[in-house]
């Protein structure tokens, strides 16, 4: 069923020349996240009554702006002599589709699935040459009957979902003010802080060694076809969580309790022995290296808990594990990570999200500010790490509602067809009923279990 | 070192010999006339006053002689008067700022080129060969339509264009002249490739709500020396018309004219061509004499089209695979250097000084009589003109004229400068030229002016103005914001 018709797709070029000469290199993180790209959607109810296309033709001339300041995005991938990917700021700008869509935005996040929101973006593979390749697509649906989704898809080379949404807001500051509230920045990874070297620090071994089995092995094999699902859990459901696990609430974040509590429950279904299943978390860094939040390009690092001897059930010392592997994961071990990845300059590309399971914690991305127009805020986000081929994946984002300081949060999974259902009637989860913001095909909107 | 300043010496004693010629030659009259009022003057101041009252009264005055005299110096004048043709006044110009949303930077051109012609590699590199070469930058523009993968030329879309770069050029020329759209008399528009039903006139007329009397022409077809036929036109309709002013939009819309095939003849004009147009107001009124800004002196407009393979140098055809683009024959610059020649015999016993005249003629006559080897004279056009608007129709246009008309950097730096910045629009590139000019600060009164078309046919157009009065520096117009930027060193390849 055709509901999304494409209007046309176009190049965007930025307001200002950029000068020639520009070259923008990426860092060792970047490197290392060639074979990924992501996909976000923002959802936005209309809030004036508009012409068709009058929006996406102020989105296009906000975007225009909007890339005067981002040089890297309306450049292309270049080889330095060393074999290295680096962004030639050339100029030639960034592609946008535009797009109709039949109904309207509420109806349409009403009986979602992840094949129907994946039509609201546009992506095209890296070329044989990628010169002449887009690293970023933004794609603007108009829906009949009112509303607007905005989809960015891009490559993982370039940026991690919490600087994509920076992007997202960039523009969305430009289309409501005219200006860009936080500017981006442009700068290698830090360095060591000179000075501040402990004689006595070990180098963080597993964080290097979990990098580096990820380098070396083998391409993972593509099997069974996989499926989205969002629950949210609110405030108390949460809180409820937290209790359970540890008598203590403020000693477990949320983060750790939804983490722990989806490890064991998917290790329940995907019936593993032994232990749960292998896990690895990813965090952002940007906090822990003081990076400011303008700054541009990938700052997520992943690293592998261990889940060997802990039964099904033991949520407390599931969380207790990720919990430690958090705590480690401090400036002086992400920056053993970055000075090993530097030297070794490798050159065989790894697929980090290829193998185990994987638990990003997206709490602190802040899409929901991104407000395009006059108390609009987005409906909905949702962000997809692709390709989806390893054991599955569990991102934990912010809740739609203002409150920074609730425990409520969405939680997207991804795993094959029958491990989903599987999940949505296990016991566990069942005891803390999320809402189902997008379940399976076929489900019904909005249920709670 | 000896050597050198005999040189230089001679060198030097040759300008001012040249100088002292010009000066002789050019104001004979005066030198003749001087002796001769000084001759008569001194006679009549030897004859003592009584001679001269006795001289005065043995004239006699009959009546009839008298009112004969007088009706016939009356009679003289009259005649004289009515068939003098009628001033024509450029009271002011406005020219489109293309959005700069619309720019295509290099390196945008070269990824459509890629991606829209897969199949052609060798299309490809010809055209980035050729914008290497073109003198373009990085702000020229292409309409919307055309930013689209692929292009996506709808009527509508063509349409959409007119009206955003002809309103907004008349709004703007409007706004400069507080001419009120029923006092319009006459309307010329020109754009040669893009010529709906109903035409793009009527498209103004029924925007702006001018008269039902308004005399209104349209022109399509004629290329881009389109926009000085449109001045030949309106000159010739306002010595009908007493009392009126014309309005004239020169443009070419691109969005329906971008070829989409893949010979490479046909795909220079995508290189090139980019948006833009002028609104024009002319007029014969008495009362803006004072106001207006230059005043039309000449016209002249020289058509090759009798030699067959002028006629086909540029010509719109289908490509083998049915798309219609332009096809640009090799031999356009000859051409179009034969059709400059004849356009300057003809203005050049217009304009130029008569020491030039002289010279051309002494050679003339000495390459027909004497020595058929000796080289032949070209005149010395910077004597006649101080400035030179150049069409921007590419670089190799404005350095084969600037080499043939001996012409210094600064002299085309208006045509590159424009070349650069807005591309080639054609008929309105003219405007922007002379825009670069006033925005510089270099027009003063009395400056007179050279525009010189070339266009498809094959025509050379050029019309010469005058400046009538001071030109204060723009502050608005399509080189605001840019102004300062240039002039710009263009390279001769542009590395993509």
């Amino acid at each position: 069923m055709a509901e999304v018709s494409l209007t046309c797709k176009r190049t965007v070029i930025s307001t200002k020349p950029v000068q020639p000469g520009k070259f923008c290199p990426l860092s060792a993180l970047d490197r290392l996240m060639e074979r990924n790209y992501l996909h976000i959607v923002f959802y936005y109810q209309s809030t004036v009554e508009r012409n068709p296309g009058e929006l996406t033709k102020k989105l296009r001339e906000a975007v225009a702006e909007m890339l005067s300041a981002f040089p890297i995005i309306t450049g292309r991938l270049f080889k330095t002599p060393e074999g290295h990917w680096t962004i030639k700021c050339n100029d030639a700008g960034m592609r946008m589709v535009e797009a109709r869509a039949k109904g309207s935005v509420e109806k349409w996040l009403q009986n979602l699935d992840r094949e129907k929101e994946l039509q609201l973006v546009h992506w095209e593979e890296m070329f044989h040459k990628p010169y002449f390749w887009s690293t970023f697509y933004v794609k603007v649906t108009e829906f009949e009957e009112g509303g607007i989704a905005i989809g960015l898809s891009c490559t993982h080379l370039l940026s991690d979902p919490p600087c994509a949404t920076m992007l997202i807001k960039a523009w969305a500051d430009m289309t409501l003010g005219g200006k860009m509230i936080t500017p981006p920045l442009f700068h290698p990874l830090p360095g060591r802080r000179p000075g501040n070297t402990n004689t006595n620090h070990e180098p963080y071994v597993e964080l290097i060694d979990y990098y580096k089995l990820s380098i070396e092995k083998p391409a993972p094999v593509f099997n069974t076809k996989q499926v989205t699902i969002i629950l949210a859990f609110d405030d108390e459901m949460v809180r409820r969580c937290i209790t359970r696990i540890a008598p203590v609430e403020s000693s477990r974040t949320p983060f750790e309790a939804l983490a722990a509590l989806f490890w064991v429950v998917v290790s329940k279904v995907k019936g593993t022995k032994g232990g749960l299943t292998n896990m690895s978390i990813c965090l952002d860094m940007r906090n822990v290296l003081g990076l400011d939040r303008g700054f541009f390009g990938n700052c997520m690092v992943y690293n592998k808990v261990n889940g060997d001897g802990i039964e099904g059930n033991e949520l407390c010392k599931a969380a207790n594990g990720i919990k430690e592997v958090v705590r480690k994961m401090d400036a002086d071990g992400i920056m053993d990570l970055i000075e090993w990845l530097k030297e070794r300059n490798y050159q065989d590309l790894p697929w980090m999200n290829g193998y185990d399971l994987i638990c990003v914690n997206l709490e602190a991305v802040d899409s929901y500010s991104a407000i395009f127009e006059d108390n609009a805020r987005p409906l909905r986000v949702s962000y997809y790490i692709e390709p989806a081929v390893g054991e599955g994946q569990i991102l934990i984002m912010p809740p739609p509602a203002g409150s920074r300081n609730t425990f409520s949060r969405v939680v997207t999974i991804t795993l094959p067809e029958d491990e989903v259902n599987k999940l949505l009637e296990d016991a566990l989860i069942q005891e803390f009923s999320p809402t189902i913001l997008m379940g399976l095909n076929k489900m019904h909107s909005s249920t709670s279990l | 070192m000896p050597e050198m300043l005999p040189k230089f010496s001679t060198s030097v004693k040759l300008k001012y010999v040249k100088l002292g010629y010009q000066y002789l030659v050019n104001h004979i009259v005066t030198f003749l006339i001087i002796p001769i009022m000084a001759a008569v003057s001194i006679k009549i101041l030897k004859l003592g006053p009584e001679e001269i009252l006795t001289i005065w009264n043995s004239v006699h005055f009959d009546i009839v002689q008298i009112l004969c005299s007088s009706f016939l110096v009356i009679f003289i004048a009259t005649v004289y008067f009515m068939s003098k043709p009628r001033s024509i006044y450029l009271v002011d110009y406005a020219c489109y700022k293309p959005p700069i949303m619309c720019r295509v930077p290099f390196s945008t051109f070269m990824e459509h080129s890629r991606l829209n012609l897969k199949d052609n590699p060798k299309s490809v590199e010809f055209q980035m060969r050729i914008l290497e070469r073109s003198g373009l930058g990085e702000e020229t523009s292409l309409p919307p339509e055309i930013h689209c993968i692929p292009p996506n030329p709808t009527m509508e879309a063509a349409r959409n264009e007119a009206e955003i770069v002809i309103f907004s050029a008349i709004d703007s020329l409007m706004q400069k002249t507080r001419i009120k759209p029923k006092d319009i008399d006459i309307l010329i528009v020109n754009c040669s490739l893009f010529s709906p039903t109903p035409s793009l006139s009527a498209m103004v007329v029924n925007k702006y709500k001018l008269r039902s009397n308004i005399k209104s022409f349209n022109l399509s077809g004629m290329g881009c020396s389109a926009g000085l036929i449109s001045i030949d036109l309106a000159r010739d309709v306002l010595q009908v018309h007493p009392n009126s002013n014309a309005l004239i939009v020169s443009t070419e819309i691109i969005t329906p004219n971008y070829y989409q095939g893949s010979e490479r003849a046909m795909l220079l004009p995508n290189c090139l061509f980019r948006m833009g147009g002028a609104a024009i107001l002319l007029s014969n009124k008495r009362g803006d004499r004072n106001r207006a800004k230059y005043k039309l002196v000449h016209v002249v407009r020289t058509h090759k089209g009798g030699d067959d393979k002028a006629y086909k140098c540029v010509y719109e055809q289908e490509d083998p695979q049915g798309k219609v683009g332009i096809n640009l024959s090799k031999d356009l610059m000859i051409i179009a250097g034969e059709a400059l020649k004849s356009n300057i015999t003809t203005i050049g016993p217009l304009v130029l000084p008569a020491s030039e005249q002289l010279l051309f003629l002494f050679t003339l006559i000495g390459r027909k009589i004497f020595n058929p080897k000796w080289k032949p004279y070209i005149p010395d056009f910077k004597q006649a003109f101080e400035h030179f608007c150049i069409h921007a129709g590419g670089r190799a246009v404005i350095d084969e004229l600037q080499r043939n008309l001996q012409l210094s950097a600064e002299h085309v730096e208006a045509s590159r400068m424009t070349l650069h910045r807005f591309g080639n629009t054609s008929s309105s590139s003219l405007w922007y030229e002379l825009n670069y000019i006033e925005a510089k600060g270099r027009m003063k009164k009395g400056d007179r002016i050279w525009q010189i078309a070339f266009g498809s046919g094959f025509k050379c157009n050029s019309a010469i103005w005058k400046c009538n009065r001071r030109i204060k520096t723009p502050t608005d117009g399509p080189w605001q914001d840019c102004i300062d930027r240039y002039p710009v060193h263009i390279p001769e390849i542009v590395k993509l």
